[in-house]
């Protein structure tokens, strides 16, 4: 009898343990499944991203940007040695936020496209700030001849901290009244990253008249360079008064 | 949200949608030739096409610590006075400046009220605009802070909330601190 007792302790201890390792691994699987579905990652050490080590004075890599992530007011100082505060969030009107760098080749593209404001498109109420590093990073002097006198420059390496920025060049736009990166990438040049920033916040009227031109059906490109070649044939150049009947009538 | 504008032994705690520009006009050395008083030719000109307004002064001049804060976005293009400002700013809107003067015009009697002011909205006027803008209210005093004379300006956009708008301007006023040189 003391056998059997003993003998049935041992198995029911047996599949206790068996039922425990059951039951962990069915937890874990369902952690797994819950991470895949998007869920909050685990904040675990297993899960934690490696940490990175750099030199010292090396300064450590910023984590991704986050869309949708909290704005910042830029601080910092004009090229002209003025404090400047700039609002971003809480106010009616949004921001575009462009980070630039005197040195890097890409972004001459911006200073040359912000030179001439003639091609830059922004929604209503909306304005252009150029963010660059602050005096540990770059020269007021390299600056100034960039500058454009149109759009304010700010010069704040916490504002590159603050919005997480990867790297120049890279434009953020910021909405105003929810104080809420909405939109943000970089590009070879305005044009591209003003197409970015209406993709991501459906406004087209960052697009300038040339970049938002519908393309013209083929048929009627077709049909258009028919006509034009037998014009010419004829001898019927552009220009022609022969083209415009209507305006010779009245003149 | 507070955030803190400083300088020039300046300092103000701007209420949150407030923005702000604390800094100096270029010197005006820049502008005159320094032995002669005479505005070079080549460089008016060239100053003449890309100088912000108020960035040029007058020979023998030194420029003076100049604030602008307002509760809308401040234009680039600003006069000491916030012309250029005033003319974009709503019926919302609510300018300040302040202007430092020279110290020899400390204690004068045009500068003879010691400490900022706390206006009222009784004291807004459209005749103490600089120039005036169909339905702006302006204000300003001239006073002597920590031995440091100031002209202090305020343009609210409208007549409508004329209340709150100077109390918020007084918020603003209240928040700043400004050392002795």
């Amino acid at each position: 009898m003391t056998a059997l007792v003993a003998g049935l302790t041992v198995l029911v201890l047996v599949m206790a343990v068996l039922v425990a390792g059951l039951l962990r691994s069915h937890a874990s699987i369902l952690r797994r499944l819950h991470t895949l579905d998007g869920g909050e990652q685990e904040s675990s050490a297993v899960s934690a991203a490696p940490a990175i080590r750099t030199f010292p004075g090396v300064p450590q890599p910023l984590g991704d940007p986050v869309p949708g992530a909290p704005a910042h007011d830029l601080v910092g100082r004009g090229l002209t040695e003025e404090s400047v505060v700039i609002r971003t969030t809480g106010v009616p009107h949004n921001t575009v936020i462009a980070f630039l760098t005197s040195g890097c080749s890409t972004c001459q593209n911006f200073w040359q496209a912000f030179a001439d404001p003639v091609d830059i498109r922004l929604p209503g109420g909306t304005r252009l700030v150029i963010v660059t590093k602050g005096l540990d990073a770059e020269s007021p002097s390299a600056l100034l001849p960039l500058a454009p006198d149109w759009a304010e420059v700010v010069m704040s390496t916490k504002a590159w901290t603050d919005f997480r920025v990867p790297g120049s060049p890279y434009v953020v736009a910021v909405d105003g009244p929810s104080g809420r990166v909405k939109g943000e990438g970089t590009g070879m040049s305005w044009e591209q990253v003003a197409r970015l920033l209406a993709q991501a916040t459906g406004d087209l009227s960052y697009l300038s008249d040339t970049s938002g031109r519908s393309v013209k059906p083929v048929g009627d490109a077709e049909r258009e360079s028919r006509v034009d070649h037998d014009l010419l044939a004829a001898g019927i150049m552009p220009g022609d008064p022969s083209l415009y009947p209507g305006v010779e009538a009245r003149s | 949200m507070t955030t803190t504008l400083d300088g020039h032994g300046i300092s103000i705690d701007l209420p949150a949608a407030w923005e702000g520009r604390l800094g100096v006009r270029r010197s005006p050395a820049d502008t005159f030739d320094r032995e002669t008083g005479v505005r070079p030719r080549s460089l008016a000109g060239a100053l003449d096409r890309v100088a912000p307004a108020g960035n040029q002064g007058w020979s023998g001049e030194r420029a003076q610590p100049l604030v602008h804060l307002a509760n809308f976005p401040l234009p680039v293009d600003r006069g000491d006075f916030g012309s250029g400002a005033v003319d974009v700013m709503g019926s919302g809107g609510i300018l300040v400046a302040l202007i430092e003067y020279g110290a020899e015009s400390a204690g004068t009697a045009l500068f003879a009220e010691q400490g900022l002011p706390q206006p009222l909205p009784g004291q807004f006027d459209p005749n103490t605009l600089q120039r005036r803008i169909s339905g702006q209210y302006g204000y300003q005093r001239f006073v002597t802070v920590a031995g440091r004379p100031f002209c202090v300006y305020i343009v609210i956009g409208s007549a409508a909330g004329l209340g709150p708008r100077t109390a918020q301007a007084r918020e603003v006023l209240a928040g700043t601190r400004i050392e002795s040189r």
